[in-house]
């Protein structure tokens, strides 16, 4: 910005710690127009004075030199529309966490107010992007969720297209007789009313339901969706805002269960079958048609297991409970005994299994069950370990019963891409290495073939990308709502394991982020987690060599290429992370408020020491999603740490361009430090892949560095929590220690 | 200790059935938890329960538990009924334990399985004795009383009836008890080992039991381990008299029936007031359904019944000599005479078998850690003293 005013708070102990008597010339001389401080910015007096400067025309931009960007965001919050914002930390960063009166403190102050100014002079206003919005929400699957979910949407005002692929709707609930119960009192099983639901969801004013439908294609963006369907009326398409995938689950393959038994006697059967069984009629084994009295269920059947489904599908135990409690019902005098390893029976699902324990012919027993023997149509014997009496103990059954868990019915839409990819370059490769290398890969990814679900036509693959396991969750943590494909969620069993009841709570949360992502991109904002952000990402694409990074690496598939490889960008799918501002090469990619350009200024406005005055300065890039306000609760609780740091906030540490790295080394920075969320399975990064990006990139750079002679030690990437904020000085003082133990940066100075 | 046979679970088979029937209503609640094994003050190192047992009436491990001597160790205070968390009640699975075993160890078989259907048999089992004792009555005297100064019972009643009734009727229960007695005795032997001699493990247990001093450690039963005081002491006097009385008649040919200030007939009369008061505590705890008391079952309500109508009639009969007609007195008599008949035959199948099991349990208990000690001197050398287990 050209008319830049600076805005100095002197209270909350600011004027305290370092003397503000020569800031003004000092961000002057930083291309300030106009300074004024005020002892409580915040006030309704110190407010006024911005902006009536703002108004008045004297400036348009706001360097407000006070708290935390994280405080005040309220008072402090301007239309960036009309009017650029820097907030400059001196509370949280300088007073609350550094010597008072110290030299030091006060040449931290100066670096803050040089570092604010240079990237309030390269930041731009922001354009917000307005667009047509379809408000239809298509659902993807007709099961319990996909309804709910339908119902939802439908009842929050967004007309809804349901699609499914089967004749009816219900899902596997079709042939369900009984449910686990829902509300109070909890104890008794339930009828099954997902007929009614059904009948709700046809006579539903604002559902069209289309059977025997599926997708065939998905162009476009949210708000944008451009979906081919091809249904017995053939093919149709319809413009849809957001998308619930409601696909559901599939229980596991019992075929692989011939250890427990399954296909070797006919009186091994699944929980879904006996469900079906049970629906149509009468309980009897499959082999004689007999009622049997005996009846086992076999918890974890191919579930914990790392040679099967190494997780707990979190509904076997009730489902098996549901069971017993219907035979019961209508045979009093058969025996149920469930064999767990532990029992769930989350929430007031207790109140349930209490019940069932004491219907006279259950029989609740721990164990795990290593065989079932016996075939043709006699008696069955289970082998069950680890009994709580530590004894090997046989069970006798007519009927045995395996709770076998969910595999999601999703579609692994980056694998599906590799797949592809790989087939490519087997036929098209350049070297007869590349193609084999190539042919052996699509024949390890050969399961992915013709899986597709969603068809999206997206850059980095058909359908959504999926983490642990299969299903397409996303940060489970903070937004479990979300999935990588911004303006689609999933939701139910394919998002994860969960019964009839949790999904009906996963339904109606995805339905109301489908209906708040619609309401965000008609406004031109940005969807969680920089809800409201109005900026948008621009591409100096003369520029771009077609390296495809950024369109590889976009946690979201936000960016598409044409077919020479040129990156062509969805606004409305960008969560404006910056990643690929991270990613690119070329530096071609900034968003108006955080740029190449605006950073690198920052770090050279720094005002670093020579060598001889033995103060070095260490460049700290800090993740403003946690490690930034795990700082500032540090500072709130006065916590203080090593003055040679200069902090800059990155919106993920995969938003950190590895220019920025080589710019600090020589601007004299001693050390460079990213602090950044967690990685890998059990990631903490807002978007899913920055921080593994970034520990890939910067352990590149450090190789880098020992071909230019400097030391590897000078670049560290560090993971730290929201709740690391203990940690973080011992982090900053143990830098330090190892920098001064590498000594000066050899190019200070150049 | 090592579990001899494979433990086989076959739901339907009856037993659990048959527990619950017996008591062991909620034996299902449990969750294996273990909190009544911790709480509870008569475990000791080498028998822990009642958790175990709990896992085996779920399973309906009826073998196994009859096998258990643990099940009798228990003095079923519930220390760990009023502590158990889901409220499975395991005094009362216990009780049920104890039950089945009992019935199971019942020598006929026919005679343990009438009695543990008392609540539907009593009649019969009362009955019988009582409507022998009329016949046998009206047979030998035709109910004519001799007209007397001072009416004796034995003018109805002549000793040598009572002697040829009872006599054999104990040398049955004997009999009956010593056979019941060795199949479970061996039983045990199937799991712990055990160590010294049979008599030597004998006597101290028997003096713990008159002193009740497993009882003692129980802190929920405090009452009833009074009123189970009273009652034994009761019945030890009562059985000391009667053991005197034949010595009064025949070695020192006392005049029957003796003066009221005899000393046997004041140690009689004092039994009878024992018997009166642990009687009545009993009764009253149950009546009143306090916490310790467990579930009441056929099992609990008949024995208690025939002990009770046994004191009741024995105290009434001796009062109605001097206060009532003759005939009605005599009626009575015949009436505490079926009774106590009825308690001595159902005692091998009824809740008095406790007598006979859990003084055999005790006794093994005994042998057993005696057995441990020895074997944990040597094993504790070379560092491998286990931690036992079931």
């Amino acid at each position: 910005m050209e008319k830049m005013g600076v805005f100095l708070c002197t209270g909350c102990e600011i004027a305290e710690a370092v003397d503000v008597a020569g800031f003004e010339a000092l961000c002057g001389e930083n291309g300030a127009q106009r300074y004024a401080t005020h002892p409580c910015l915040c006030s309704a007096e110190g407010l006024s004075a911005i902006r009536a400067a703002v108004e008045g025309g004297e400036i348009d931009g706001v360097l407000i030199a006070a708290c935390s960007p994280r405080a005040k965001a309220t008072e402090f919050a301007f239309d960036r529309t009309k009017v650029a914002v820097e907030r400059v930390d001196l509370r949280e960063q300088v007073a609350w966490s550094h010597e008072h009166g110290h030299e030091d403190t006060q040449m931290l102050a100066e670096d803050q107010l040089r570092m604010g100014l240079a990237r309030l002079k390269r930041v731009k206003l922001v354009t917000p992007l307005v667009e047509t919005i379809a408000r239809t929400v298509l659902t993807v699957g007709g099961g319990r969720t996909g309804m709910q979910a339908a119902l939802a949407a439908a009842d929050l005002g967004s007309p809804v297209l349901l699609v499914e692929t089967g004749t009816r709707l219900g899902g596997y609930l079709a042939d369900v007789r009984y449910l686990v119960p829902e509300r109070p009192p909890y104890d008794r099983i339930v009828p099954n009313d997902i007929r009614e639901m059904a009948a709700r969801v046809q006579a539903h004013p604002g559902i069209t339901v289309h059977l025997s439908t599926g997708v065939e294609r998905i162009d476009g963006q949210p708000g944008q969706f451009e979906v081919a369907l091809r249904g017995p009326g053939g093919a149709t398409t319809v413009k849809v805002g957001a998308i619930i995938q409601a696909t559901g689950a599939a229980p596991y393959d019992a075929a692989r269960l011939a250890g427990l038994g399954y296909g070797v006697s006919p009186n091994v059967i699944t929980t879904l079958e006996l469900e079906k069984m049970l629906n149509e009629g009468a309980l009897q084994r499959p082999s004689d048609g007999k009622r049997p009295d005996r009846v086992a269920f076999v918890q974890c059947a191919g579930s914990r297991d790392e040679g099967h489904l190494p997780y707990c599908s979190s509904e076997c135990c009730a489902t098996s409970m549901k069971l017993a409690a219907a035979i019961h019902r209508d045979h009093g005098d058969v025996e149920c005994a469930i064999v767990y390893r532990d029992l769930r029976a989350p929430g007031q699902l207790e109140r349930f299994y209490k019940a069932v324990q004491e219907q006279p012919g259950s029989l609740f027993t721990r164990g795990v069950v290593t065989g079932v023997s016996g075939n043709g149509t006699g008696p069955l014997t289970l082998t069950v370990r680890e009994s709580l009496l530590g004894d090997e103990v046989k069970l006798h059954a007519d009927l045995v019963v395996l709770a076998t868990g969910m595999v999601p019915r999703s579609a692994d839409g980056e694998a599906i891409r590799a797949y592809v990819d790989a087939k490519r370059r087997a036929e098209h490769g350049d070297s007869e290495k590349v193609r084999k290398d190539a042919a052996a890969l699509a024949e390890k990814l050969k399961d992915h073939a013709g899986t597709e679900i969603l068809n999206l036509s997206y850059r980095q693959g058909p359908d959504l990308p999926v983490l642990q396991h299969g299903f397409p969750d996303s940060h489970y943590i903070c937004f479990p709502y979300e999935t990588r494909r911004t303006g689609i969620y999933a939701a139910g069993a394919v998002h994860s394991p969960m019964d009839a009841a949790q999904a009906t709570e996963d339904a109606w949360g995805a339905a109301m982020k489908a209906v708040q992502c619609l309401a965000a991109n008609s406004r031109g904002e940005a969807v969680h987690p920089r809800s409201g952000d109005l900026s948008i990402a621009t591409f100096a694409l003369q520029r771009c060599t077609q390296c495809k990074r950024c369109t590889e690496e976009c946690p979201f598939g936000t960016i598409n290429e044409d077919a020479k490889g040129t990156p062509e960008y969805n606004p409305l799918r960008c969560r404006r992370c910056g990643i690929c501002l991270g990613a690119c090469p070329e530096r071609i990619i900034s968003f108006p408020e955080y740029s190449i350009d605006a950073v690198a200024s920052m770090i050279k406005a720094v005002e670093v020491p020579d060598a001889d005055d033995e103060k070095p300065r260490i460049l700290a890039f800090m993740c403003e999603n946690d490690a930034l306000p795990a700082l500032e609760e540090a500072a709130r609780r006065r916590l203080t740490w090593n003055a040679w740091m200069r902090i800059i906030p990155a919106r993920c540490l995969g938003a950190v361009n590895t220019v920025w790295v080589a710019d600090s080394l020589s601007t004299g920075f001693d050390g460079v430090l990213l602090l950044g969320c967690q990685k890998g399975d059990d990631y903490q990064c807002h978007y899913v892949k920055g921080s593994e990006l970034a520990a890939r990139r910067m352990s590149n750079v450090q190789e880098t560095l020992d071909r230019l002679a400097l030391e590897a030690e000078r670049l560290q990437v560090v993971e730290v929590a929201r709740d690391d904020w203990a940690k973080i000085p011992t982090i900053f003082a143990e830098f330090a220690k190892n920098i001064e133990d590498v000594g000066p940066n050899p190019y200070k100075g150049f | 200790m090592v579990m001899v046979a494979a433990l086989e679970i076959r739901p339907s088979d009856g037993t659990r059935a048959a527990l619950r029937a017996a008591g062991a209503t909620y034996a299902a609640r449990c969750y294996q938890c273990g909190t009544c094994s911790s709480v509870c003050e008569l475990v000791t190192r080498d028998f822990t329960f009642p958790r175990r047992q709990m896992m085996l009436a779920q399973w309906g491990l009826g073998g196994s538990l009859a096998r258990d001597p643990a099940v009798w160790l228990c003095h079923a205070c519930s220390d760990c009924s009023t502590r158990c968390p889901r409220d499975a009640k395991p005094a009362d699975v216990m009780q049920a334990a104890r039950a089945v075993a009992v019935e199971g160890f019942a020598v006929p078989r026919l005679m343990g399985r009438i009695v543990s259907r008392a609540g539907a048999t009593w009649p019969l089992l009362l009955g019988v004795p009582i409507a022998s004792w009329a016949l046998l009555v009206g047979l030998a005297t035709g109910f004519a009383v001799a007209p007397h100064e001072v009416f004796a019972y034995e003018r109805l009643v002549p000793h040598s009836l009572i002697y040829a009734v009872f006599f054999p009727v104990a040398a049955y229960v004997s009999l009956v008890g010593w056979i019941s007695g060795r199949r479970f005795w061996s039983s045990l032997a199937g799991g712990e080992r055990r160590r010294g001699a049979f008599l030597s493990a004998l006597v101290p247990t028997l003096v713990d039991i008159i002193l009740h001093r497993r009882f003692a450690t129980c802190t929920t039963a405090r009452s009833r381990r009074q009123g189970h005081l009273w009652l034994v002491l009761g019945f030890l006097g009562a059985a000391v008299t009667s053991g005197l009385l034949i010595l009064a008649i025949y070695l020192m040919r006392a005049e029957m029936p003796l003066g009221l200030g005899h000393p046997f007939k004041l140690l009689g009369n004092l039994s009878a007031v024992f018997l009166a008061v642990g009687g009545w505590v009993l009764l009253r705890d149950r009546l009143a359904k306090r916490r310790h008391v467990g579930t009441t079952t056929a099992f609990d309500s008949f024995f208690l019944g025939v002990v009770v109508l046994v004191i009741a009639t024995g105290i009434v009969v001796e009062a109605a000599r001097f206060a009532l007609d003759p005939r009605v007195a005599g009626w009575l008599y015949i009436v505490h005479l079926g009774a106590v008949m009825c308690l001595f035959l159902t005692t091998p199948y009824s809740k008095f078998a406790h007598i006979l099991y859990r003084t055999l349990a005790m006794a093994h208990e005994r042998m057993v850690a005696s057995g441990r000690s020895v074997a944990s001197r040597s094993e504790t050398l070379d560092g491998s003293l286990a931690h036992p287990t079931h």
